[in-house]
């Protein structure tokens, strides 16, 4: 009988299929196509150019899922990601830099310091709640570059220092590789290192995202004491998602600092806590996809404005040029107007509008 | 189901090895060099143009320094091609791109640009300076930063020009115990920015300290965009000092000077060149500027006729960008483009243009000379090459074009010749 | 002892802009649940304004002022009108980031007007001082906490004597129980942006009009103003202002005194003296000084 009433098409008849990794036939070809894509671009775009951007797109990517299983899963607003993203950087400069170890040791003591400072917020996260929170964890973001700028013995100082850790695993070195009598450049291999690593962590939080700690967290987020009330304990949640997106966001800094040879305590102030929480947001709160979209988006977007700027009128593109905006300025303001018309129009992000594209053809003919 | 699916993924992998057996990028061959005679195309070279590369701030804060240096890069080379370009025969042009002053942006901005230009003429800033120097090594590309950093002097990949800020520091100390009245039994304190370019005017005057034989009484620290200094002004005031050697840029130091003025303390200041600007002596701070600052930079005044490299300057500056109001960055762009240029010509000379043949070109260049604009640069390879060591005392008057007049020109000390320059561990 | 004095006087200064700020924070937050992160590019807008019609109107500098807070009001109530007025009901986060992404729409226009040059405001201020008791003050820093002080009272006065600050409160209160009365949320809402504003445009004006000048990056100074209005509580004016004295006076005194006492603690710690004071408080007081605490039900 059960039988009989089958739909023809997929749709979710019971809890369990909502559990699924890769629910549908098509989920599973995107994800074929999205992985071939991930192989084969490195040797179509061999432009410097668009692969650093890609990189930088998906090491923000990396950084974005840990921010949003802390944000858009358990519902704790962190402006202080940017210092746990620096701490991983520096990391990499000790581990891999000075110590000379490879590619996956420093990953994994990155993210272990990464861990044990998110655990030393534990305790704000709480007592606080909410807005009070966010503004704690901006203090963060103050209080860490005070430290960069006078631990001169880890961070350089000022002056900044220089992250010699190799992308090496064994015998294979990804910063120059040779595959088959072919040789590689550096941005080739770590375009691959980057994006399979954005794979491997988007597969990690959407596994903690789908059982039983996912399910913790979204009782957190909705409502901490009504979740302690069904038996979730929701200190210790918040306190581990805390570890958790923090460790995530030191291997995004740990990458950020390897690719980038040189990090200064300039870079990691509140401007970059807040693209990450843009990043998730314009992405949508609460997916891993919508992390790795926004990020891409927020990545490529202001490249893609400067490479067309010259057809923009009232754009200045060299010192002195005529027009009266930079086109920094101008990416600024666009960023900025998207993110307004975004939240606006779509408060479930970019992957809001997939939701809803998907919805259609799924309830098609009766998509309303 | 699970082996369509395993069919599908074996099919893509062969896909995969096939695209990408002839998808590598690994050797960046770039023409390489011929021995003497015309200099084949390469990259960034077609045969005719040469390009270069300039990576600066046009935007944000720091772009207030990077359009005028910018515009002394452009100036210097539509001078330079007028009269037919780089020996007479190849024009130069500049590909311009905005850093935002960002050390990741910085980086994305030269990966976009190497493979364009033959050499860097211009990157901006100590923290994206930096962070492209790595590349910059692997990519045996020579770069030409604009910052008085010390940091450069012994770096094979960096063309640097002027006298560094440890310089000035020696000798606005130099020039204050020799003709200012000073002695070395003066309560000497700093003010200086909590940064890279701070830590640079301090270690000068520490170093002048130990040569002269005086102590540094009070030191301050500060972060760029304070609101209120009255707190450090307080301090320096408590502690009696009678000279205080600032550190700072434009608008930090007017609400230092401002601050200090309303304390009615007025010690002798001297400013680290790019404390000030020509806007300052319009200030409402412009008596107390006149009265107790003195700035240290390089070159001579505005305008003065007397320096050939000054005159041409201006003559240039006249034809080539006639809006352009007067200031010392743009100076040092011009400069720049000066030191690049005959890089470039030494570089022609060996008929290679190819990234090694400029490092070669740089290796093997000469004592330039910037016609009294700034000190003579002494270049060849990284361990010998000798910054000049001479500084130009200058006080604030309104009436000048930049309001600045020569107080002691290119003066330079004993102690300034001795400073070492090491190789620091970037 | 004159040098503490000096210090406190300095404190109280930065601490009245601060407090400015924070109040405008706290308005908003109040009347919306909204945490404006838009209120330094409204400052920097109101400075601009101010510039304009001082400088380049060369209208009295006093004119020049009150039009510029009104111009920044005006500017405020439509921001309120045209986007955050759409946002309503939505998520904390989305609507906190709208205030982000106008805040990354106010700057760039500030820079396209008006360059990223330092420009001088003319002002009657400048750098000039006055003797009081042995003690040089300077007259722009006695005109901050002056002009804070009356708007501060004047702001409280409006809040318990007038009909529609009695209909803010009640909105701030219960919005629904409120509309049920009649009054009207969305012109509550709107008034809130517009006194926000106009507050940030007053601290942006009397910061412009000291001896530093006016250049874009004087909208960094409401971050500073962050642990300020949390200090205190979101929720609470007076808490504002008692946050906004504390951490200016925290601030100058820790800034005075930084190299003899706090050399221990790295270079500069005056910088993030606010923050640590702030964090420490909250621990102490998770709603800060004068918050209230939200009850919770589930």
């Amino acid at each position: 009988m059960a039988r009989a009433v089958k739909p023809h098409r997929n749709l979710v008849l019971d809890y369990s299929q909502d559990l699924r990794l890769f629910g549908t036939p098509l989920a599973r070809t995107g994800l074929g196509l999205m992985l071939v894509t991930l192989l084969v671009l490195p040797t179509v775009v061999q432009d410097d150019f668009w692969l650093s951007v890609l990189i930088y797109s998906g090491i923000t990517a990396i950084g974005a899922i840990g921010l949003n299983l802390l944000t858009g899963y358990c519902g704790q607003i962190s402006l202080g990601h940017a210092f746990f993203i620096g701490a991983g950087a520096y990391c990499a400069a000790l581990a891999g830099g000075r110590a000379g170890l490879p590619l996956p040791l420093w990953l994994l003591v990155s993210a272990l310091v990464g861990a044990v400072l998110g655990g030393l917020i534990g305790p704000f996260a709480l007592r606080l709640r909410g807005h009070y929170l966010a503004i704690i964890t901006l203090g963060l973001v103050f209080i860490g570059e005070h430290l960069w700028r006078n631990l001169r013995e880890v961070t350089g100082g000022n002056n900044g220092t220089s992250v010699l850790a190799q992308a090496t695993i064994g015998p294979v070195d990804l910063g120059a590789l040779e595959l088959a009598g072919e040789s590689y450049s550096r941005n080739q291999g770590w375009f691959w290192l980057v994006w399979v690593l954005v794979a491997v962590i988007a597969l990690l939080a959407k596994n903690i995202a789908r059982t039983r700690p996912g399910r913790a967290l979204r009782a957190v987020r909705d409502h901490d004491q009504a979740a302690e009330v069904i038996g979730v304990r929701a200190g210790r949640y918040k306190v581990g998602a805390f570890m958790v997106s923090s460790a995530i966001a030191a291997v995004a800094g740990a990458l950020f600092g390897a690719y980038q040879q040189h990090v200064t305590p300039d870079e990691w102030t509140l401007l970059l806590s807040i693209q990450y929480i843009a990043i998730i947001i314009v992405g949508g709160l609460g997916t891993v996809f919508g992390s790795i979209l926004g990020a891409v988006f927020v990545g490529a977007l202001p490249a893609l404005i400067e490479e067309y700027s010259e057809y923009i009128p009232g754009v200045a593109d060299s010192a002195g040029g005529d027009g009266f905006i930079s086109v920094f300025a101008l990416n600024q303001a666009i960023f900025g107007l998207l993110i307004v018309v975004f939240l606006v129009f779509e408060p479930r992000g970019l992957a809001g509008i997939w939701f809803r594209v998907r919805a259609y053809f799924r309830t098609w003919p009766f998509s309303y | 189901m699970r082996t369509r699916w395993r069919g599908l993924a074996a099919g893509f992998t062969g896909l995969v090895l096939v695209v990408s057996a002839c998808g590598g990028a690994g050797q960046d061959d770039d023409g390489g060099g011929g021995q003497a005679g015309e200099p084949v195309p390469t990259t960034g070279f077609d045969g005719t143009t040469i390009k270069l590369g300039v990576l600066t701030p046009l935007s944000g804060t720091v772009a207030v320094i990077g359009q005028p240096l910018t515009a002394g890069n452009e100036v210097w080379f539509e001078a330079l091609n007028a009269q037919g370009g780089v020996a007479g025969r190849y024009p130069v042009e500049l590909v311009q791109e905005d850093t935002q002053y960002q050390p990741d942006v910085a980086v994305q901005r030269y990966n976009k640009i190497k493979g364009d230009v033959v050499a860097f003429t211009q990157v901006l800033g100590t923290a994206p300076t930096l962070a492209v120097l790595p590349q910059l090594r692997t990519d045996r590309i020579l770069a030409a930063p604009a910052s008085l950093d010390a940091l450069w002097v012994r770096e094979e990949n960096l063309l640097p020009v002027g006298a560094p800020y440890q310089v000035q520091a020696i000798n606005a100390m130099d020039y204050w115990f020799a003709d200012g009245g000073g002695s070395t039994s003066d309560r000497i304190c700093t003010m200086i920015q909590d940064d890279v370019y701070g830590e640079a005017g301090q270690q000068g005057i520490d170093f002048a300290a130990d040569k002269y034989g005086f102590s540094v009484t009070n030191t301050q620290k500060f972060k760029v965009g304070t609101e209120n200094y009255a707190g450090q002004i307080g301090a320096l005031a408590g502690a009696g000092c009678q000279v205080v050697f600032l550190v700072a840029t434009p608008s930090d130091a007017a609400r230092i000077w401002g601050t200090a003025a309303q304390a009615r303390f007025a010690p002798q200041w001297f400013g680290q060149s790019p404390s000030y600007t020509g806007a300052l002596a319009q200030s409402a701070i412009a008596p107390y500027l006149q009265q107790s600052v003195l700035i240290v930079a390089e070159g001579t005044e505005w305008g003065d006729e007397s320096v050939p490299g000054m005159k041409r300057m201006v003559a240039d500056l006249e034809a080539h960008a006639p809006d352009e109001p007067p200031d010392y960055y743009f100076a040092f762009g011009y400069n720049q483009g000066r030191a690049m240029t005959e890089v470039l010509e030494k570089a022609v000379e060996l008929g290679d243009l190819s990234r090694d043949g400029i490092l070669e070109a740089s290796r093997q260049l000469g004592t330039v000379g910037f016609d009294g604009l700034t000190g003579d640069y002494r270049y060849g390879p990284a361990a010998e090459r000798n910054p000049p060591r001479s500084t130009t005392i200058f006080r604030v008057d309104p009436s000048k074009p930049f309001g600045l007049a020569t107080v002691a020109y290119l003066l330079e000390s004993e102690a300034a010749r001795q400073y070492e320059f090491k190789k620091a561990d970037l | 002892m004159n040098a503490l004095l000096t210090n406190v006087f300095a404190g109280l200064a930065l601490g009245s802009t601060y407090a400015l700020v924070a109040l405008g924070f706290v308005v908003i937050f109040k009347s919306t649940g909204v945490i404006n992160f838009a209120q330094g590019g409204l400052l920097a807008l109101g400075a601009y304004l101010g510039y304009t019609f001082a400088g380049d109107l060369a209208l009295a500098f006093g004119v020049a002022v009150v039009l510029a807070c009104l111009a920044a009001a005006v500017a405020g109530a439509s921001v309120e009108r045209l986007v955050l007025r759409r946002m309503v009901g939505q998520p904390p986060f989305a609507v906190i980031m709208i205030t982000i992404g106008l805040l990354f729409v106010i700057e760039p226009l500030i820079t396209a007007i008006w360059g990223f040059h330092t420009l001088n405001v003319p002002n009657p201020w400048n750098i000039r001082t006055v003797e009081i008791g042995g003690l040089v003050l300077g007259v722009r820093d006695l005109w901050t906490i002056g002009l804070t002080a009356v708007v501060v009272v004047g702001f409280f006065l409006f809040f318990r004597y007038t009909a529609f600050g009695l209909a803010m409160r009640a909105t701030a209160f219960d919005p629904e129980a409120a509309l049920a009365q009649g009054i009207s949320a969305r012109r509550v809402y709107a008034v809130s942006w517009a006194i926000a504003a106009a507050l940030a445009a007053l601290a942006g004006i009397t910061l412009a009009a000291g001896p530093g000048g006016l250049s874009p990056s004087i909208s960094f100074i409401a971050l500073a103003a962050f642990p300020a209005m949390i200090l205190g509580g979101l929720d609470s004016p007076s808490g504002a202002v008692l946050g906004g004295l504390i951490i200016g006076l925290a601030e100058a005194l820790t800034r005075g005194y930084q190299d003899q006492l706090f050399s221990w603690a790295g270079s500069n710690v005056s910088v993030i003296v606010p923050y640590v004071l702030m964090i420490v408080i909250l621990l102490i007081r998770p709603y800060g000084l004068l918050g209230t605490k939200d009850v919770r039900r589930i």
